[in-house]
């Protein structure tokens, strides 16, 4: 059993619109990948014309949404960042350490690595200088706006196709679907750049090494 | 292992149809369909989707696909009934549905060897696992691809359209044409390899749908109000798509854009919900909600502004009804007065604006509930119409839909004449009686006052006949209206402001006065009710019902010579009152 990872195509988005575009990748993902009992939910983005699928469980969205707000905070203060968001699905295992005891240990299958550019739109600030320019900059910069909303649409769409693609493409590596009750999706964890590490590196580094684990204790 | 081969033919064309053809399941609101907290029938959960209930079509699947090998070609047809169906002869009659496949679904078990199966049960949840991965993208994707758009509008409204989603599932179909086949496009899911087979599941999709135009069906516009009785809360633009998709089918521009751009609508139409509001206040609050009037005046104050004036007055006017403590107005009774006119004035607006659902009080039944809202969602509307010009080409598209309220209109418009010109009788009546007290003299003072408003009153009903004119001929210039209005309104505004200055200390014609002569105007009905007791009660009750009567269908056009006397008549009212009580009118004003 192996890692798949999948780098999804870089998003350009503005500050109002991460936490749609977030949830809408997000929920697609965990939808593909919740093979527990699901009732699907469909929700209608607002800032788009597309329809994404959720699982309906409610701690999921719960989780998706703290996670996107955690993010948002990040963004707030790192503006105009490139930031990746990763979503990975992991199993746990119990591994035997001499002396220790057991040991749960995350084994991870599948990384998703969302990319997104948070742009900030430059500021209106200058109404009051020039009076006739004002009216054309507004224009143009609605304009812009509604130019990068309409590519921002199509990336999502692309991203979207893409995840169903990868999906579709990869189904080896899935663990076994666990047979308890009320089990919606293998166990996941969402990484947002933190504060600290100001390369996303740390983070990638420790995963790798998890993902890179010698002793596969994989049944399938 | 035939079961899971069953089932997931099954689940597939369940899925498919169910984000594809509307008439499955007509009634069902989306989103609470799917998450149902109900159990799931033990059917469904065949790959751990739920899906809801399945459509009959499904359980037929078993009869027709006798070999579980043959692939299952879903066809998503597009039919374009014809538009018009008003030309008589037998051709055109029979030139209606072209029928346009849109989508093509093939799911195909295919069996690869006919080494018999091995009935390995881990190998079978491997499948099943990889099986309910392909169904869940198949889901998603459903919802990715153009014809889902078609599929959301087509269900969403309760209007038919032109245009219809019907399915065909086959072993065979014909190939596409050459220049079909240019126009679509093909994805492939990833097959899952079983021992026996393999499955597989692929699409032909049209690129894009723009070629054809969604647009409502004519003929149901009835229901397109019936839609909108009392429920703000139904999307405001919903009927928008409808009207404006003569564009495009898959311009769902509107409704992916709807929530944004709902919020520049929400403003005018976030009176709506206020409409409602002032419901289940006293009758006081309603009337004094009618500020509008003073767009009667031609103020075009855009709608938000009306919005927070009307709640400004609401809240003054509550004050003052209850500073004034005179009982209850009863309902039929109160809503007549003051608002009529500008009822009168913005009938015809409602009509246009009843693509929006700020008409929704405009429905006829319910006369006393109904009656606030209704006689304010005409004021709305004015304000709504003053800011509407900009919009006039989204309005005039709406116009096909107000072919419907006219006669609506009409009998509301009826109603109120009927009403206002009752109540007027009653007050000339009770201003006679009642000489001696000051109320009634400073009511009735107020409602010379107020016969300025009348006087818009009566003009408007006067610009009834005409807008019956108007309305006969064509109801397709929303702002026809508008042109008559504003000269009219400034007359209006001439004289009321002549009349403010003479009945209170107000000399300014601005809005805030003609809110003063409403509120007034309210004021002075109570007491007068109050005192005239059952006669007015009575009265009023039965052209309460008279106006129903009227409302209910019929309609009969007044006059233009019917409003001049009526306006000559408020004239002599109010100069026989202002003789009467001139002075007393001069404390009411509060401000």
């Amino acid at each position: 059993m192996n890692c798949e990872v999948c780098h999804l195509k870089e998003l350009e988005v503005e500050h109002y619109e991460i936490r749609e575009v977030l949830r809408c990748i997000l929920h697609t993902i965990i939808f593909h990948r919740a093979l527990g009992l699901v009732r699907p939910k469909e929700i209608d983005l607002e800032l788009f014309e597309i329809t994404y699928v959720q699982c309906g469980d409610e701690e999921v969205e719960k989780k998706i949404d703290e996670k996107i707000d955690q993010f948002i905070g990040w963004a707030e203060k790192h503006p105009n960042k490139k930031s990746q968001i990763c979503l990975s699905f992991f199993e746990v295992k119990n591994k035997q350490v001499s002396w220790f005891g057991k040991q749960m240990e995350r084994l991870f299958w599948e990384h998703w690595y969302i990319s997104l550019n948070v742009a900030q739109q430059p500021k209106v600030h200058s109404l009051k200088s020039h009076n006739n320019k004002v009216v054309d900059t507004g224009e143009n910069i609605l304009e812009e706006r509604s130019i990068r909303r309409a590519s921002l649409e199509a990336s999502l769409r692309d991203v979207l196709f893409q995840i169903i693609r990868f999906v579709n493409d990869k189904k080896e590596h899935v663990p076994p679907i666990p047979n308890r009750e009320g089990f919606i999706s293998f166990p996941y964890e969402i990484a947002i750049p933190s504060s600290s590490d100001s390369a996303f590196g740390m983070d990638m580094f420790k995963r790798m090494l998890q993902t890179g684990h010698p002793t596969m204790l994989s049944s399938d | 292992m035939d079961q899971i081969v069953s089932q997931f033919l099954l689940k597939s064309l369940h899925i498919i149809l169910d984000s594809r053809i509307p008439s499955l399941h007509p009634n069902d609101q989306r989103s609470g369909h799917r998450t149902s907290v109900s159990r799931a029938r033990k059917n469904d959960k065949w790959f751990n989707l739920v899906l809801g209930d399945r459509p009959a079509a499904l359980e037929n699947l078993n009869f027709w696909h006798r070999n579980l090998m043959d692939p299952m070609i879903i066809d998503v047809i597009l039919v374009d009934e014809g538009s018009n169906s008003s030309s008589v002869d037998a051709y055109s009659a029979m030139k209606a549905s072209v029928e346009t496949v849109i989508e093509r679904w093939v799911v195909h078990y295919e069996s690869s060897r006919v080494t018999p199966n091995i009935n390995d049960s881990s190998l079978h949840k491997k499948i099943y696992k990889k099986l309910i991965v392909l169904l869940r993208s198949l889901y998603s994707q459903m919802r990715l691809l153009p014809a889902y758009r078609i599929f959301r509008q087509l269900s969403s409204s309760g209007q038919t359209y032109n245009l219809d989603l019907i399915y065909k599932v086959s072993t065979f179909s014909n190939p596409f044409s050459r220049a079909e086949e240019e126009m679509m496009k093909e994805y492939t899911f990833a097959p899952v390899e079983a021992s026996s087979g393999r499955f597989s599941v692929a699409v032909s999709y049209r690129k894009t749908l723009s070629d054809f135009n969604l647009e409502p069906a004519t003929s149901l516009f009835p229901r397109i109000i019936t839609d909108y009785v009392g429920s703000p809360a139904t999307d405001p633009l919903r009927s928008f798509p409808s009207f404006d998709k003569g564009v495009r089918a898959t311009s769902f521009s509107l409704r992916g854009a709807r929530p944004p751009s709902s919020a520049p609508f929400q403003r005018p139409h976030s009176w709506t919900s206020g409409f409602h509001r002032p419901a289940p206040f006293t009758q006081g609050h309603s009337l004094g909600g009618s500020p509008p009037t003073y767009c009667t005046y031609g103020s075009p104050s855009p709608p938000t502004d009306m919005y927070s004036q009307r709640a400004q007055s609401y809240r003054s006017t509550s004050q003052r009804v209850n500073s004034y403590e005179e009982c209850q107005l009863s309902p039929p009774f109160s809503p007549s007065p003051s608002p009529s006119p500008p009822t009168y004035f913005s009938s015809g607006s409602v009509g246009r604006n009843r693509g929006r659902s700020e008409t929704a009080p405009m429905t006829i039944p319910h006369p006393t509930a109904s009656g606030n809202a209704r006689y304010l969602s005409p004021n709305f509307s004015d304000p709504n119409r003053h800011s509407l010009p900009p919009l006039s080409p989204r309005h005039t598209r709406l116009d096909p839909s107000s072919q419907e309220s006219p006669s609506g209109i009409r009998s509301f418009r009826k109603q109120e004449s009927l009403r206002s010109g009752e109540l007027h009788n009653h007050y000339v009546n009770q201003k006679v009686t009642k000489d001696g007290r000051d109320d009634s003299g400073r009511f009735s003072g107020l409602l010379s006052s107020s016969g300025s408003p009348r006087i818009g009153f009566s003009r408007s009903s006067s610009r009834l006949s005409f807008q019956d004119d108007l309305d006969d001929g064509d109801f397709s210039c929303p702002f026809d209206v508008d042109d008559v209005d504003p000269p009219a309104s400034n007359a209006v505004d001439g004289r009321e402001g002549s009349e403010l200055t003479s009945s209170s200390p107000m000399g300014a014609k601005s809005q805030d006065a003609a809110v003063g002569v409403l509120v007034h105007m309210l004021r002075t009905a109570s007491p007068l009710e109050q005192n005239s007791s059952c006669y007015s009660a009575q009265s009023l009750n039965t052209e309460q019902e008279g106006g129903v009567a009227t409302a209910s269908g019929f309609f009969m056009p007044r006059k233009t010579t019917d409003a001049l006397e009526e306006l000559r008549s408020y004239r002599e009212m109010k100069n026989l009152l202002r003789s009467k009580s001139g002075a007393h009118v001069l404390t009411k004003e509060e401000a």
